[in-house]
C-alpha cells in the first residue's frame, strides 16, 4: 500500500498542527452498529487527484481502491470491517467458518457459504473459488510470486501462466461445497494473505487477463457500475446482497458512491468546505491544516498509522558497507527535528524500531537514543562522531536520494547538513516522486543513502522485517528489490523462519521472537527508523459515523449521510 | 503546391523526431523500468518477467517504438500503462472538446481586450489613458496563470463562495451538448484568467505595431490628404498591424488547443489535454505522454504550416524563400 505515500507529501506548517492536535478527533466512532433503514440513501462524494490504476482486484495494488474493494470484493477470509482494533481480527467471510488447518500446518480446509450471489446474478460455487486462485497467476498478480507461491503447483503457475491448474494445490469438492488449500510448507501467513484483495473471489468466466478500466462482478454490498480513470469511479448498489455477517459483509449506507478525478489537493479542500465533496482520499496541503482544524475541527479525524519513515542505507558500498558507520547515523539523526519538518508531533511519532508501536511484534526498545531507554529521548552526536572515526569513513562523500516534494526535500536538507557536520561530504539528489522509489531499490543506481517509507500490507512482523530486510528480497540491478539497503544476513533469515514456525504453534512466542529479530537488525543498522506517520481525514459536515480500520483506514460505505 | 507538400512533409518529420526523442528519453531514465512498476511493490522476479514479456518490454527498442506507433495509429488500440485498459486514442478524443472550449473561448476575449486595450492605448497617446493600459497590460503578462487561476479559486470558491459568489459552480467541466448554461458557467473563469495573459500580451504588441505605423509615409500622406485621425487609425494603420497580430493568433491557438493551457486546466480541474499531460508526466504513463505529445506537436506544426501558407498567399516573396 505503498501509494498512499505519494499523497502524503505536502505536510509541513508546524504552527498549523498545534491546533490539530487539540483536536484530533481519536478515531471516533459516532455510534456502533446501526441498523440498517435509518441512516440509508444518499450518494456519497469522494474525490481524488487522480484514479488509482486498474480496477482488477486480483492486480490492483493501492489502498486507494483497497479501501473501496471493502464494499465490493470478498475473499473467503476477510479482515473484520469493523472500527477500531478488532478491525486486525482475520474472521470467515465466503466461508462459513475459519478453515480446518492439519497439524503440520499444510492443508487448509474452507466450507463455501451457500446462496452467495454476484453482481451479475450468478450463484458464487466452488469452481469460481478454484478459477480466481488460477486467474491470480494467470494475471501476474503482484504478490503472485511472493505471497502465493506456496500453494501446491504454483511454481509451474508462475513459469507459464497461461496453463496454470494448481493442480492439488486448490482442490473444490462441489458435492460437499468444500475447497481445500495444501501448501508446499507451512506458512502463518496464509489465512492474511488469504483475506487481502487480491484473493477476491470473482466468476469462473472473467477474463484471464489484468481487466483494467472493466467492472469485474463484485459479491459485496456495492458494485462497480462505471470507470474512467480521468472522470470518475461509481459504485451502485448490488441488489443480489444479502449480507451474511455483521462483520464480515456489513450493509453499506450510501446508496451510491462516487469517487471523482481531477482537482488538486487545494480544491479537494475547498470542495469538502462548501459541501460539493464529502471526503478526499488524498492528504490536505499543509497551507490548508490550520483552517480545517480549527474551522472544521469536527470534521477532522487523525489516526496513528501502522507504517514507517526510515532511510535505507546501502550496506553494499561505502561509506556504509561498514557497521559502525551506519550506527553513527542512527545515534546522531534527530527524530524530533524530522518529526518536526513532517509536520509536527501531531502528524508523526519519533521511531526507534522497525516495527511500528502496536503492531504485531513490536517491543519497547530504543538502542540509539542519549541516556537510555525505551523512547527515544535525544541524539547523541559525540557518539557518532566517535563511531565514524573508528570506521575510518569520515571525509567520504555521501549523496542522499529523496522525493522532490518539500516535505522530503526539507528532510534532506537536514540529513545533508548532518552528514556535513559528521565529517562526510554529502549532496542531495532530489528524484522525481514517481522515479524515486523504482531508482533507489536499483543497485545499478549506487544510492547509499535514500529517504522512503513503508505501509503495512496486513499486520504480521515479517510484512516488514522479512520484507524490507531479507536475502530473498534483495535483487540486485533490479528496479524490484525492496530491500532497499541491500542487507543479507543468513544468521537473521534462519531465525525469521524460525519464528514463522512458532507462529503456527504459539503466535506469543513467536511475536517474542519477531521483537527480538527487530533488535537483532538494529543492531546491525541497516536502516535507519525515523517517524510513524498519522493519517487526516477530512471530511464533510453532512457525514457521521467515521470509523476507522487499522488495515483499510476509513471505512467508506459505513459513512452516515444527512 | 509543391510548398504545401514541402510544408507537409517537413511537419512529418518534425513529429517523427519528437516521437523518436519522448520514447528515447523515457526508457533512458533510470529508476522508470515501466514492468517494476506495473508489476507492483515487492513483485518476485518470475512476476516481473512475466509481466515484461506481456507488455512487450523484452523485446528490442525498435521493435518496441514499432509496435507502439503501430497501436497509436494503425489499430489505435494503445492503452496506458498506469490505467490498465484504458485506451489512449478516446481519452484524446475526450479531452479535445474541452480544451478546444477552453482557448476558443478565452481566445475570444483575449481578442476583444487585446485589440480594445492596443487601439484605445494609441488612440489616448500621450494621455494617462495609455499607460494605464500598458501598464495593465504587463501586468497581466507578469501574472502567471496558475497563480491567478488560485486566486480566482479562493476567493470565488472558497472566501466568498457563501456570499457575492455562491453562483460560481464546483471546479469542473460539463459538456455543451449536456446543458450549455452550465457549460459556459463552468468555463467563465477558466476563460477570464487565460485571456488576461494573452490580453495583455496582444495589447503590447498591438500597440507598439500601430505606433510604428502611425509614423509611416502613408499614414503622414493620409493626414496631407485631410483624413481625420479617426479614419487613418482604423482605416489604414490598423489593417497594416493586424498582420503581426494574426499570426502570433494563429501560433498561440495551435499551441493551447495542443495542451500549453496545461496550467490553467489543472487549477480548474478541467479534464482537457494539457490536464491529461500533466497526468501523464506524473504518473510517468508513456503511451499518454506519447500521444498528447504528438497531438500538441500536430497542432504546433499545423498552426505554423497555416500560418506560413497565408503569408505565401499575403506576401509571394516568401513562396520564393
Amino acid at each position: 500500500m505503498r501509494t498512499i505515500t505519494k499523497t502524503l507529501v505536502s505536510v509541513i506548517a508546524a504552527a498549523s498542527l498545534l491546533v490539530l492536535a487539540a483536536c484530533s478527533s481519536e478515531t471516533s466512532t459516532d455510534s456502533g452498529g446501526g441498523s440498517s433503514g435509518q441512516h440509508t440513501g444518499g450518494t456519497l462524494h469522494l474525490t481524488a487527484q487522480s484514479a488509482g490504476g486498474t480496477l482488477d482486484p486480483q492486480v490492483n495494488y493501492t489502498l486507494q481502491y483497497w479501501q473501496l474493494y471493502q464494499g465490493a470484493y470478498d475473499g473467503l477470509l476477510t479482515y473484520a470491517r469493523v472500527g477500531g482494533k478488532k478491525s486486525e481480527d482475520i474472521v470467515p467471510d465466503l466461508a462459513t467458518a475459519m478453515p480446518k488447518v492439519s497439524t503440520n500446518g499444510k492443508t487448509y480446509t474452507f466450507q463455501l457459504r451457500k446462496g452467495i450471489e454476484f453482481s451479475n446474478g450468478k450463484t458464487v460455487t466452488t469452481d469460481d473459488v478454484v478459477a480466481s486462485f488460477r486467474r491470480l497467476f494467470k494475471v501476474s498478480s503482484p504478490n503472485a510470486g511472493s505471497w502465493y507461491n506456496v500453494i501446491v503447483g504454483a511454481d509451474a503457475c508462475l513459469k507459464t501462466p497461461a496453463s496454470c491448474t494448481l493442480n492439488g494445490g486448490v482442490v473444490a469438492d462441489a458435492s460437499t461445497n468444500t475447497i481445500t488449500f495444501n501448501l508446499t510448507q507451512a506458512d502463518p501467513e496464509f489465512e492474511a494473505q488469504l483475506a487481502m484483495p487480491f484473493a477476491s473471489v470473482l466468476p469462473a468466466d472473467t477474463k484471464a487477463k489484468d481487466e483494467g478500466t472493466t467492472p469485474i462482478p463484485t459479491t459485496g454490498p456495492y458494485y462497480f457500475a462505471s470507470y474512467s480513470p480521468n472522470k470518475a469511479l461509481v459504485m451502485k448498489r448490488n441488489t443480489h446482497f444479502k449480507s451474511w455477517s455483521a462483520e464480515a459483509a456489513p450493509v453499506g449506507y450510501p446508496d451510491e458512491i462516487d469517487e471523482t478525478f481531477g482537482l488538486t489537493a487545494e480544491a479537494e479542500v475547498t470542495a469538502i468546505e462548501n459541501g460539493q465533496a464529502d471526503w478526499m482520499y488524498d492528504t490536505p496541503p499543509s497551507d490548508r491544516l490550520s483552517e480545517i482544524s480549527s474551522k472544521y475541527a469536527s470534521q477532522t479525524h487523525v489516526t496513528p498509522l501502522t507504517a514507517l519513515w526510515y532511510l535505507g542505507l546501502n550496506t553494499n558500498i561505502a561509506p556504509f558497507n561498514n557497521e559502525k558507520a551506519r550506527q553513527a547515523i542512527n545515534w546522531a539523526i534527530d527524530r524530533s527535528a524530522v518529526v518536526k519538518l513532517y509536520g509536527g508531533t501531531s502528524l508523526a511519532s519519533p521511531a526507534c524500531t522497525i516495527l511500528p508501536p502496536d503492531f504485531p511484534g513490536h517491543a519497547d526498545f530504543c538502542d540509539y537514543t542519549k541516556n537510555g531507554g525505551n523512547t527515544w529521548t535525544a541524539a547523541d552526536v559525540d557518539k557518532a562522531k566517535q563511531l565514524i572515526q573508528q570506521s575510518g569513513t569520515a571525509g567520504q562523500s555521501v549523496g542522499v536520494v529523496v522525493q522532490n516534494d518539500s516535505v522530503n526535500k526539507g528532510i534532506g536538507l537536514y540529513l545533508v547538513s548532518l552528514l556535513n557536520q559528521l565529517g562526510y561530504k554529502a549532496t542531495l539528489k532530489a528524484l522525481s516522486n514517481n522515479i524515486q522509489y523504482n531508482y533507489i531499490q536499483n543497485t545499478g543506481n549506487h544510492v547509499q543513502m535514500s529517504l522512503t517509507q513503508w505501509y503495512q500490507d496486513y499486520p504480521a512482523a515479517s510484512d516488514f522485517l522479512r520484507v524490507l530486510l531479507s536475502c530473498a528480497s534483495f535483487h540486485p540491478n533490479s528496479d524490484s528489490s525492496i530491500n532497499i539497503a541491500g542487507y543479507c544476513n543468513t544468521g537473521l533469515d534462519a531465525q525469521m523462519a524460525k519464528a514463522d514456525d512458532e507462529g503456527l504453534t504459539d503466535p506469543t512466542a513467536a511475536n517474542a521472537a519477531w521483537g527480538e529479530i527487530d533488535k537483532a537488525y538494529m543492531s546491525e543498522s541497516p536502516l535507519v527508523p525515523l517517524f510513524n506517520p498519522k493519517l487526516i481525514d477530512f471530511t464533510s459536515n453532512r457525514v457521521s459515523n467515521y470509523q476507522f480500520s487499522d488495515q483499510y483506514y476509513m471505512l467508506v460505505d459505513q459513512l452516515w449521510l444527512k | 503546391m509543391l510548398f504545401v507538400a514541402k510544408r507537409l512533409g517537413s511537419a512529418l518529420l518534425v513529429m517523427f523526431a519528437i516521437s523518436i526523442v519522448v520514447f528515447l528519453i523515457f526508457f533512458a531514465t533510470p529508476g522508470v523500468d515501466p514492468a517494476a512498476r506495473l508489476a507492483g511493490r515487492g513483485a518476485s522476479p518470475e512476476v516481473l518477467s512475466q509481466v515484461r514479456h506481456a507488455f512487450g518490454f523484452d523485446q528490442p527498442l525498435p521493435v518496441r517504438y514499432v509496435l507502439m506507433m503501430d497501436h497509436l495509429f494503425v489499430t489505435r488500440d494503445l492503452t496506458s500503462y498506469v490505467n490498465i485498459g484504458d485506451k489512449v486514442v478516446p481519452q484524446i478524443m475526450q479531452a479535445a472538446p474541452v480544451t478546444l472550449s477552453l482557448v476558443l473561448g478565452a481566445a475570444v476575449i483575449w481578442i476583444v481586450l487585446g485589440l480594445g486595450g492596443g487601439i484605445l492605448a494609441t488612440r489616448f497617446r500621450g494621455s494617462v489613458v495609455d499607460p494605464i493600459i500598458m501598464v495593465i497590460g504587463i501586468a497581466a503578462v507578469s501574472l502567471p496563470a496558475y497563480w491567478v487561476g488560485e486566486v480566482v479559486n479562493l476567493i470565488t470558491q472558497d472566501r466568498l463562495h457563501d456570499s457575492v459568489f455562491s453562483w460560481v459552480p464546483p471546479l469542473g467541466y460539463v459538456p455543451f451538448a449536456q446543458n450549455p448554461g452550465q457549460w459556459a458557467l463552468h468555463l467563465l473563469f477558466p476563460w477570464l484568467t487565460l485571456a488576461l495573459l494573452y490580453g495583455g500580451i496582444y495589447a503590447r504588441v498591438l500597440r507598439a505595431e500601430l505606433v510604428t505605423a502611425m509614423g509611416e509615409d502613408y499614414v503622414r500622406t493620409g493626414r496631407a490628404k485631410g483624413l481625420s485621425e479617426r479614419r487613418i487609425l482604423w482605416r489604414h494603420a490598423l489593417r497594416g498591424s493586424l498582420s503581426p497580430v494574426v499570426s502570433l493568433f494563429g501560433l498561440d491557438l495551435g499551441s493551447l488547443i495542443g495542451g500549453a493551457a496545461l496550467l490553467t486546466e489543472v487549477v480548474f480541474g478541467l479534464p482537457g489535454i494539457g490536464k491529461l499531460t500533466w497526468d501523464s508526466l506524473q504518473n510517468l504513463d508513456l503511451p499518454v505522454i506519447m500521444a498528447c505529445v504528438l497531438y500538441a506537436a500536430f497542432f504546433v506544426v499545423a498552426a505554423n504550416a497555416i500560418v506560413d501558407l497565408l503569408y505565401a498567399v499575403i506576401d509571394p516573396r516568401v513562396r520564393r524563400a
